[in-house]
């Protein structure tokens, strides 16, 4: 079990993360925010990368830094920005990270060729990664983060660069690894925690807003998102009046799926909130800001 | 052990050290082949020294001065008299008379005789200027020209003086041990030790350092380079990684070193030829190539005076490759620690010139291995002001050894406990 323990984290005098408290146990868990709001950050400390200021991370009762090399070795982690070794292959270039991981030679090079076939680049394990595609990089750098089989796998935006295909080969894959293991996701693309988290962990305003799952989350909306049409003429005023969630065109009207607090209006048709409208809910003073 | 060998093989696969290297090779050699227009000169001496030694004693300039005369004797019967029927006691009389005719009066083997007994003559007249030369020096005197040179006083005046006084005592005990009186290449007219030492070695030396510095600023800083660093240091190994980096950077610099001194000096002995002069004393008269002469601390011979320069320049590149270490670690950018290093170069040499004249501290500044490396030509010997010191090299070394080793094992446990 993996558990952060009313962990602070700073740069200087710019608090990023506070009191975070969060227990992992094997399953998926999807780590959903906009961007800037410390997913990388609690990823990071996870990995052992950064040190937290306050507050303390424990594998199994134990602090993740005094374990040290013994954490790390379970640990598969895939960063939001993977950097890689141009003039390698994919094959030398994981060969090289086995190394580092500490694998048996002749494990590891049985453990590639698995691996590479697992994300389709067995056809390629021995051409320079210079003339890779994005998703062919992002899939060596799934296959790097699983080479020593880890307890904990943390994935810090896995499908971005991947097409439709591969991001549900990606999310099958990872369901099936998640039986015996912690998968820690961290994603600002809704769809692909809702397909395979177990839990959805929120972060606002540097803390934790919301860990549960689905169901329990998008429970924080029920009754209260609907879809209507509206007259084109019309739109800018309900926009104003109501949070739109989403639109589209359909037969002259506008089809805006929206959320009310308020009492229902007879042309309203009630819909189940999904995580996407509960993350636009949640984030909405974000989306303004960034827009 | 894998994990060294991919260190190593990011080293010897970046093309910038690999064509730095080749760069530099092909450059000493250049410079080598640029001076070797006289390397034929030279081998008068081998021949002279193959016959009576190289030790000037009695015997032995009796036995020169017995062959001098029938090589003068030689010139006058079979080459001067049944051209122009007249007699020389010299070479140097010979010349007088024939500024710029012999190459018309003399056919080839016997221009290259005269050449020769020029040469030998000059050898052989140098022998009688020895005792004259060093009765007249007065290391004190010295001393004293070095304190106003450098406007020193008080308490760096008498540093200055101390040094000397003990360089003094060194000084009777060469001139006893007759250190001075062996034959080697006219300083003078060759300057063969300011071209393999001031020269040459420190070329190299520059090199070398650059090399190194590239070297260990590429390897501390190839993940950060290459954005790979999030992978690499949340794996096992993690950031106990840095230990073999440095390792490795270690070996690479030794390499390095090795690969420019081999080519240099190996081409270096190969044109020029130093065979029977390898035992002479560095403190020959006969090395001296400006005013005044060399004076090692110690009864050096040539072979062992190049042996410790070799030493003392691996000594050199490893401190540093501690310094490049230190910097780089600090600055996680290859190229901009490099700028970072030739900026705090330029300030160890600057700097401490500042220091007031009168106070010891403007020795500090000599003790740094920025300033070590601008006279190798005078490594353990007399040097000056500010380095004549009879341990000056293994202090500096010493020192700084001690000094970057605690810098780097406080640099190592920072970057353990450094975010990334």
């Amino acid at each position: 079990m993996l558990i952060v323990n009313n962990v602070s984290k700073s740069y200087g005098k710019f608090s990023v993360l506070e009191d975070i408290n969060i227990e992992f146990t094997n399953g998926v868990y999807g780590l959903l925010a906009p961007n800037g709001a410390g997913k990388t950050t609690l990823i990071k400390m996870l990995t052992t990368l950064l040190f937290p200021n306050e507050g303390q991370i424990l594998y199994n009762g134990t602090d993740i830094f005094s374990l040290g090399d013994e954490y790390r070795n379970i640990l598969g982690y895939l960063p939001q920005e993977f950097g890689y070794y141009k003039n390698y292959s994919p094959r030398k270039f994981l060969q090289y990270l086995s190394a580092l991981k500490g694998l048996d030679k002749n494990a590891a090079k049985k453990k590639i060729d698995e691996l590479l076939e697992l994300v389709g680049l067995e056809n390629v394990r021995d051409k320079k990664m210079k003339k890779f595609s994005g998703g062919m990089i992002q899939r060596v750098g799934i296959a790097q983060a699983m080479l020593n089989d880890p307890k904990i796998l943390i994935l810090d935006e896995p499908t971005a660069g991947l097409d439709p295909k591969e991001r549900v080969r990606f999310r099958n894959l990872l369901a099936e690894l998640a039986r015996d293991r912690i998968v820690i996701l961290s994603t600002h693309i809704v769809s692909d925690i809702e397909s395979i988290a177990n839990e959805v962990i929120m972060i606002k305003d540097k803390r934790i807003l919301y860990k549960d799952n689905l169901n329990n989350i998008c429970k924080i909306l029920e009754g209260k998102v609907y879809e209507t049409e509206v007259a084109f003429d019309q739109v800018s005023s309900f926009r104003n009046k109501y949070f739109s969630l989403s639109e589209r065109q359909e037969d002259n009207k506008m089809k805006i799926r929206f959320i009310s607090e308020s009492k229902s209006e007879d042309s309203w048709n009630s819909v189940n909130p999904s995580i996407e409208d509960v993350f636009l809910y949640v984030y909405k003073d974000e989306v303004i800001k960034e827009e | 052990m894998d994990i060294k060998i991919n260190e190593f093989k990011k080293v010897i696969t970046s093309p910038v050290i690999i064509g730095l290297l080749v760069l530099f090779i092909i450059f000493n050699s250049i410079k080598i082949i640029e001076n070797s227009y006289f390397k034929d000169e030279l081998k008068v001496l081998n021949k002279i020294v193959d016959r009576f030694g190289y030790k000037i004693d009695d015997e032995m300039i009796n036995r020169f001065k017995e062959y001098y005369d029938e090589q003068i004797e030689e010139l006058n019967n079979k080459i001067v008299r049944e051209k122009n029927s007249k007699e020389y006691n010299s070479i140097s009389e010979f010349y007088a008379d024939h500024k710029y005719d012999i190459e018309e009066v003399y056919n080839k083997e016997e221009v290259e005789f005269i050449e020769e007994l020029g040469i030998m003559e000059a050898y052989y007249n140098m022998i009688w200027k020895i005792d004259d030369f060093y009765s007249s020096i007065d290391i004190m005197d010295r001393a004293e020209s070095e304190i106003l040179k450098y406007g020193l006083s008080g308490k760096a005046a008498n540093i200055v003086r101390k040094q000397y006084e003990a360089l003094n005592e060194r000084f009777h005990q060469l001139v006893n041990n007759n250190e001075h009186k062996n034959l080697f290449f006219i300083g003078k007219v060759y300057k063969m030790h300011s071209l393999l030492f001031r020269n040459i070695l420190k070329t190299i030396i520059f090199e070398i350092i650059i090399l190194v510095v590239l070297i260990t600023a590429y390897l501390v800083n190839y993940e950060f380079d290459n954005s790979t660093e999030y992978i690499v240091y949340s794996t096992k190994k993690g950031r106990d990684l840095i230990l073999d980096k440095l390792q490795i950077t270690m070996v690479s610099s030794i390499l390095a070193a090795t690969i420019i001194l081999l080519t240099g000096l190996g081409l270096y002995f190969i044109v020029f030829d130093y065979s029977g002069l390898w035992n002479v004393p560095i403190s020959s008269y006969y090395n001296r190539d400006y005013n005044f002469p060399y004076l090692s601390w110690w009864n050096m011979s040539f072979i062992q005076y190049l042996l410790f320069s070799i030493v003392l320049v691996y000594l050199i590149t490893l401190l540093f490759n501690g310094i490049a270490f230190i910097i780089a670690r600090a600055i996680k950018n290859t190229y901009f620690a490099f700028f970072v290093f030739a900026i705090i170069f330029g300030l160890f040499l600057t700097v401490p010139g500042m220091a007031p004249r009168d106070s010891i501290t403007i020795f500090i500044g000599g003790f740094t291995p920025f300033f070590l490396i601008i006279n190798p030509h005078m490594w353990f010997m007399e040097s000056g002001a500010f380095t004549t010191f009879k341990h000056y090299e293994l202090a500096t070394v010493g020192i700084w050894a001690l000094v970057l080793l605690a810098l780097g094992v406080l640099s190592i446990n920072k970057f353990k406990r450094q975010d990334i």
